[in-house]
């Protein structure tokens, strides 16, 4: 990891530029790190593969898990839970946020930005370049404006996620880095770190400059027939 | 970049507009509404016109003045919006009024969950609507297949004058995978001397499903029905997995079809002598792919998610010919491969089989 730690990580991006594993590994190497991390299920855009769906599994593996409660957890409402306040008020947690897709998912997170601690919460952009609406360096500030003016805040960074999800190779990854960073140059922003698959790592550390931060992701979100 | 990472919803908008579909007409409802999303923005930039309208009945009324206009034109919806839509779909038939209707099935009946179903089957293949009518109904089991069956619900449309229906269910609305989208085609629609455009100095051109007299209505009934006996005899589709010298042949559509692959590559691996024919148009219901099997094989396994529809048309095609039995979950719960491959191991080479 390069960017500077702070409390709050938010997640937010295009619809399936893959928020939802970032936010999960991202809030597991904080605890990894013994910090008492939260993560916070902001998402009311995607009805399916959203965090909530395995609770129990990242409960077990020592997160907290913010989402709606009991059967309002399957429902396809814009329900908040109170307890992501504690995580916004208490300067001892770490919390992780993962919002919902586009500037309608971002929409959201415009309600806590008053109670995001000043200076202390990164607001993360994940771009994947195989996504339809963020291929080019101008459609993905498109994004990043249209989310900014929805939730009322400005991102700070970007996340390199490129991917073609289990078809990707780490060439995959590479190009789509170099879209990604034509468009941090343009937006004068910086970007905090490549994602790459696990085993994908180490290929794609040998074609990037010496020490830039590559965070290596074990994927959580699986197909049916994946399950055997 | 030459592949896109899409979701289900994302590559049918995507598959219709460059199946030459401008006009689109419907009401959001999960587990679709990436749909209507992707193309309120999509359109656009193609000249083509997306209309969120007020309700699922005004949608599929829409499509109704869209079609009889001569527009390639589509709505889309799950289950509760789908069941709004009959009218419509069954005024569309009477008309013969080509156009495409996307159902991404969530659990019902009524307003059920937003979890993924295949309990609309009846719906799609036996119509909702009244009358004496038929929609052809395509179902994909990938990304990159819903971008090739647009363009042929589309192309099926046309051809037949009819209402095309392309049914998913919500995990393939929902899940994301790669698909190579190609070079985007010209797409040349052919030409409709029956649209409602204008007289021009011609005959008169009138859109309707009325037909007063019962003489005439007959008439009407016995023509549809001429063309829907050439759809069924020409129009069947499906895919064959692994059915070489295949004893218990699994049959499954969409999504659960990607189960019932792993199951048989499982089977397979065990030694079990399994195979699966996924149907890829539900109606016409390819019959053709079980008449090769009939005598060479034990039994039949229909696995669906809900508590039996497909396989009453399993049924009927095999015609009593051997056992078909039926494994299916509901409720919103996907069937788990490994529960599948028990069910198949339970069957196997068992008495009566």
């Amino acid at each position: 990891m390069g960017a500077e730690m702070k409390r709050i990580t938010i997640f937010t991006g295009h619809l399936g530029s893959g928020k939802t594993e970032l936010a999960i590994n991202f809030a597991l190497s904080l605890k990894e790190r013994g910090l008492p991390a939260s993560i916070v299920d902001l998402d009311v855009v995607n009805p399916y593969f959203r965090t909530r769906l395995i609770k129990e599994k990242l409960e077990q593996l020592g997160l907290t898990v913010i989402c709606p409660r009991g059967e309002w957890m399957r429902a396809d409402l814009p329900a908040l839970p109170p307890d992501i306040l504690g995580v916004l008020e208490d300067p001892a947690r770490y919390g992780v946020f993962d919002v919902g897709g586009d500037d309608v998912g971002a929409t959201v997170l415009g309600r806590f930005g008053p109670l995001l601690p000043p200076d202390d919460y990164h607001l993360w952009l994940v771009v994947n370049a195989c996504r339809p609406f963020t291929r080019s360096k101008d459609d993905i500030i498109k994004m990043l404006k249209s989310i900014e003016k929805a939730c009322r805040l400005q991102v700070t960074g970007l996340v390199s996620n490129t991917n073609l999800g289990a078809a990707t190779g780490w060439q995959t990854i590479l190009e789509g880095h170099q879209v990604v960073q034509d468009a941090a140059r343009l937006l004068n922003l910086p970007v905090v770190m490549v994602a790459a698959r696990r085993d994908l790592v180490e290929k794609l550390r040998a074609h990037l400059p010496p020490g830039f931060p590559v965070f290596a992701l074990n994927l959580f979100m699986q197909a049916p027939w994946q399950e055997m | 970049m030459a592949k896109v990472l899409m979701k289900g919803n994302e590559a049918i908008g995507e598959g219709a507009v460059r199946a030459g579909c401008r006009y689109f007409f419907g009401y959001p409802i999960t587990p679709q509404s990436e749909l209507p999303h992707y193309l309120a923005k999509r359109l656009p930039e193609v000249g083509g016109v997306y209309l969120q309208s007020e309700s699922e009945t005004a949608a599929i009324n829409m499509v109704y003045g869209a079609a009889g206009a001569g527009a390639r034109v589509m709505t889309s919806s799950s289950g509760p919006g789908i069941s709004l839509m009959q009218e419509g779909i069954s005024y569309l038939a009477g008309a013969e009024l080509p156009c495409v209707i996307v159902n991404m099935i969530r659990g019902g009946p009524g307003l059920g969950n937003i979890a993924p179903a295949q309990s609309d089957y009846f719906q799609a293949t036996r119509g909702g609507g009244h009358g004496d009518y038929r929609v052809i109904v395509l179902a994909p089991a990938s990304v990159q297949e819903i971008i090739d069956l647009m363009r042929l619900a589309f192309d099926l449309a046309d051809r037949y004058r009819n209402p095309v229906m392309v049914a998913g269910d919500g995990i393939l609305g929902q899940m994301m995978e790669p698909v190579e989208l190609g070079e985007e085609e010209d797409v040349q629609i052919p030409p409709r001397p029956w649209a409602a455009t204008g007289r021009m100095g011609g005959e008169k051109k009138l859109i309707n499903s009325l037909y007063i007299v019962p003489e005439e209505l007959e008439q009407h009934n016995l023509k549809l029905a001429r063309k829907y006996a050439l759809i069924a005899s020409k129009e069947q589709r499906w895919e064959e997995y692994r059915l070489d010298g295949a004893r218990l042949v699994l049959v499954a559509f969409g999504t659960v079809a990607r189960i019932c692959k792993a199951v048989v590559d499982r089977c397979r691996e065990e030694g079990l002598a399994v195979g699966l024919i996924r149907p890829i148009t539900l109606w016409p219901y390819p019959q053709k792919a079980f008449e090769p099997l009939m005598g060479k094989v034990d039994s039949f396994l229909v696995v669906e998610m809900s508590l039996g529809q497909m396989v009453e048309d399993v049924r009927l095609a095999v015609n009593g010919r051997h056992p078909v039995h039926f494994y299916g979950r509901c409720g919103g719960m996907l069937p788990v491969a490994a529960d599948v491959v028990q069910e198949v191991k339970k069957l196997y080479g068992g008495e009566g089989n």
